[in-house]
């Protein structure tokens, strides 16, 4: 296909507003696309690489408007351009006004004769070349390369040229469109497009397939190693949402680390962050991780996580230094220790698992890795929830997440299936009435405080109990905070003086037979110390009261 | 096979002269000496060199074509002082060339020729002026009208017998002639092409200012440029594509 054709089509899709005609304009065009269907699906969306690729053209704006003034002629400077982009808006817009084609080929003086017009696969072939420019004086053999396609250019291929090439193509062409015309186009299920798209990430090759070999051809597709999806992904909730949509809730740490996925194909390791760029050298522990503990080829869904010398995680920000890191990955390696914690399988050993339900998955998972896997607990009692969170907690992670132990694993979808466990939607500042004493390691210590809200003078009625959110340091100096107010123990259980303020979160008021308030606080959680309020100052009966009516 | 010592500095000669336009360029070895060709990727400059087994101090070679980073083998030829000798050795096993300068080694690991854009054949142009003249006045010349504008019109008024050079700024504009007596030699035919400066500023930093240049020029054709180099036991040949006078 000419690449003017291309832009001539491209031009008839932008003057268009409605999202149906965007999609017929899209369809046809991909009908008469032929040999150049694949490059063809990527340019409307302003896409020159599968995105599964990691390669970048890496031009930015100055380049473009470098190339697009050598490429003007007289006398015109990348600086020119530059206010004539701020003035116009659009880069495509401002490339168009100019008369490119000044330059002349060498072609057009040989045997040969002058220069044939430009192709769809040329420009692809071009920029690839251009994103393949590296290291020293890349920057200028891209600047050729580009100036070379710009001065072939007509005016209407010079707009999506540059639109295309800084990745702005503004034509009202997302991955939707492209997904329901090549449905159309090609007389595919939109389901299996779909699927396709999950399991290839790849629009061209998805495209090709659906007029090549139909919906059979998409069946077939399937994942690669080395060839990284969309990661799954979740939508905020609470463990009441959890508990009250599935039949079990499976429950696991929430990481404050960044999200990866490995690929191993039996002999090499690859690793994918969120967006899919390649992390693999930034992040050499983990692959030789990975090399030794992992059994078959695979890809695996996980999170990599920064860890002090002790082994307790550091925040996300310090993985992130790694990720970013180009050189000298040696020197951050010995500031920054990362570690993998696996939690999902996309692939085993030659076998998708993208439709097996969740627990299956986890238990290849656990099959194929040695170590590193991150705990699943499947579990229908919300207490058994709130121990694990008190766990991850208690360890230094984020939290938990919640997922439905018989979902699948769909790419790219922010469902309902996974749940990262919302932050508290209230606090109350609560005061502690009563306490147990530990058991095991905390046997020392007071635990699981109950808590009361004030009912009138010196009157307090009770409202739940808050195990949650404590580490052993906490509990220490809880212990020592609320020992000299001990009224009475009787066995592990203990009466204390209402004296201490706690802040409480959590995630709802329910009334309750349970406690003397006739209200219980779901998944309570200690925040905190109110070291500025007294009992007389807590919150009221009168305040829950009013909250559980307005819920 | 390929075994090869050769000084410094005709290596690195060959090497910038080449790399002005590209990157990365096959060689072609035979039992004559290198031959390397290469276009810009905008396909409007172009490099034709030959680099004869006499420039080198010894030359051995069963003939081949090798693929290699430009600035990577600068970088290595770098490394000597002017007068001293570097050996290349092709390790057939690696597809690496190995360096020797001195008690220096290293390996460069060479790119797959296939990988290297196509070598474009050489236009066969009968350009009707010939101009010689030494490299220090084609510097000049670029350098005047680089001041003023990015393009520059070379010419020749057969009448006068005069070689000119013109520049166009916005605001300013430069005007160069070099008369018969100036040149080394002249050989008038109507000629006038204009030329994007980009190009020609990146082949002026290669052509020697002490040597002799032949310019071939036509009415809006390429230019061709030669020159010597390895005190004549090499040839450059630049040929540059004209933009299209609008006015």
């Amino acid at each position: 296909m000419e690449f003017a054709v291309f832009a001539e089509r491209a031009d008839e899709i932008e003057s268009t507003s409605a999202d149906l005609d965007i999609v017929s304009l899209v369809r046809d065009l991909f009908r008469v696309s032929a040999e150049d269907l694949d490059t063809v699906a990527r340019f409307v969306q302003g896409r020159v690489v599968p995105a599964h690729e990691s390669t970048t053209l890496d031009i930015g704006p100055s380049l473009c408007y470098e190339a697009i003034a050598r490429a003007a002629g007289h006398n015109v400077s990348a600086d020119d351009v530059e206010s004539r982009v701020a003035a116009v808006g659009d880069v495509g817009d401002v490339a168009a006004e100019y008369d490119f084609g000044g330059q002349q080929g060498l072609g057009a003086f040989g045997d040969g004769g002058g220069s044939a017009d430009l192709t769809v696969g040329e420009v692809e072939s071009e920029l690839r070349d251009l994103a393949a420019a590296a290291g020293s004086g890349s920057q200028d053999r891209k600047l050729d390369l580009l100036f070379g396609l710009f001065n072939r250019c007509e005016p209407a291929e010079a707009r999506y040229l540059a639109r295309i090439v800084l990745s702005e193509m503004r034509i009202g062409v997302g991955e939707g469109t492209v997904r329901d015309a090549i449905t159309e186009a090609f007389d595919v299920p939109l389901r299996a497009v779909e699927r396709a798209l999950q399991v290839t990430n790849d629009y061209g090759l998805v495209a090709t397939v659906a007029r090549d070999d139909g919906e059979s051809g998409l069946d077939d597709l399937r994942l690669e190693v080395g060839r990284p999806v969309q990661a799954m992904l979740a939508q905020a909730g609470t463990v009441t949402d959890a508990v009250d949509s599935w039949e079990s809730v499976a429950v696991e740490t929430k990481y404050d680390g960044a999200r990866v996925q490995v690929h191993y194909d039996g002999d090499a390791v690859s690793l994918y962050s969120r967006n899919m760029e390649d992390v693999t050298d930034p992040l050499p522990e983990i692959v030789a991780f990975v090399e030794e503990s992992l059994a078959v080829p695979a890809i695996l869904d996980g999170e990599v996580v920064a860890v002090d010398d002790a082994g307790d995680p550091l925040p996300f920000q310090e993985v992130l230094r790694r990720f970013r890191r180009k050189h000298d990955v040696a020197k951050t390696k010995e500031e920054v220790e990362v570690q993998l914690w696996a939690f999902d399988c996309l692939h085993a050993d030659g076998e998708d698992l993208l439709d097996t339900p969740l627990e299956d998955r986890h238990d290849r998972l656990t099959e194929i890795l040695d170590s590193g896997v991150s705990a699943l607990a499947v579990t229908d009692d919300a207490d058994e929830v709130a121990e694990v969170e008190a766990e991850a907690l208690d360890a230094g992670h984020e939290g938990i997440m919640l997922k439905d132990p018989d979902s699948t694993y769909s790419p790219g979808r922010r469902g309902k299936e996974w749940l990262k466990r919302k932050p508290d939607v209230e606090t109350l500042d609560c005061v502690v009435t009563g306490a147990e004493w530990g058991e095991g390691r905390r046997a020392e210590f007071l635990g699981t405080f109950e808590l009361s809200v004030g009912a009138g003078p010196d009157s307090f009625e009770t409202i739940g109990k808050v195990a949650t959110g404590i580490t052993d340091e906490q509990l220490a100096d809880l212990t020592d905070l609320l020992e000299p107010h001990v009224l009475a123990e009787d066995g592990k259980d203990v009466t204390i003086d209402p004296a201490v303020v706690f802040e409480v979160g959590y995630e709802e008021i329910q009334t309750s037979p349970t406690y003397s308030s006739g209200y219980a606080l779901r998944f309570p959680r200690y925040l905190d110390v109110r070291d500025d309020k007294d009992p007389e100052s807590a919150d009221t009966l009168e305040r829950v009261e009013r909250l559980a009516d307005g819920e | 096979m390929f075994n090869a010592i050769v000084s410094a500095d005709t290596l690195r000669a060959t090497l910038d002269s080449v790399s002005v336009l590209v990157d990365e360029c096959k060689i072609h070895l035979t039992d004559e000496g290198i031959e390397i060709r290469a276009v810009d990727p905008a396909n409007v400059g172009m490099v034709d060199l030959r680099l004869d087994a006499a420039a080198f101090e010894s030359y051995e070679t069963d003939g081949g074509i090798i693929g290699v980073n430009l600035s990577r083998l600068e970088e290595f030829a770098g490394m000597a002082d002017a007068g001293q000798l570097i050996q290349l050795e092709l390790d057939e096993e690696t597809r690496k060339l190995h360096v020797q300068i001195d008690g220096l080694e290293g390996t460069l690991a060479l790119i797959d020729p296939d990988s290297i854009r196509q070598e474009p054949d050489l236009p066969d142009l009968d350009l009707p002026a010939t101009v010689v003249l030494e490299g220090k006045d084609i510097d000049r010349a670029v350098t005047a009208a680089d001041m003023v504008s990015d393009h520059i019109a070379l010419g020749v008024e057969t009448d006068d017998e005069v070689f000119y050079v013109d520049a166009e700024g916005d605001t300013d504009d430069v005007h160069f002639e070099l008369g018969r007596d100036d040149l080394i030699d002249l050989v008038a035919g109507d000629a006038h092409s204009l030329f994007s400066l980009d190009y020609l500023k990146d082949m002026n930093k290669a052509i020697p200012k002490d040597a002799e240049i032949e310019m071939e020029l036509g009415e809006e054709f390429p230019v061709k440029m030669h020159f010597d180099i390895a005190e004549g036991d090499g040839t450059v040949t630049y040929m540059l594509a004209p933009r299209i006078q609008s006015d």
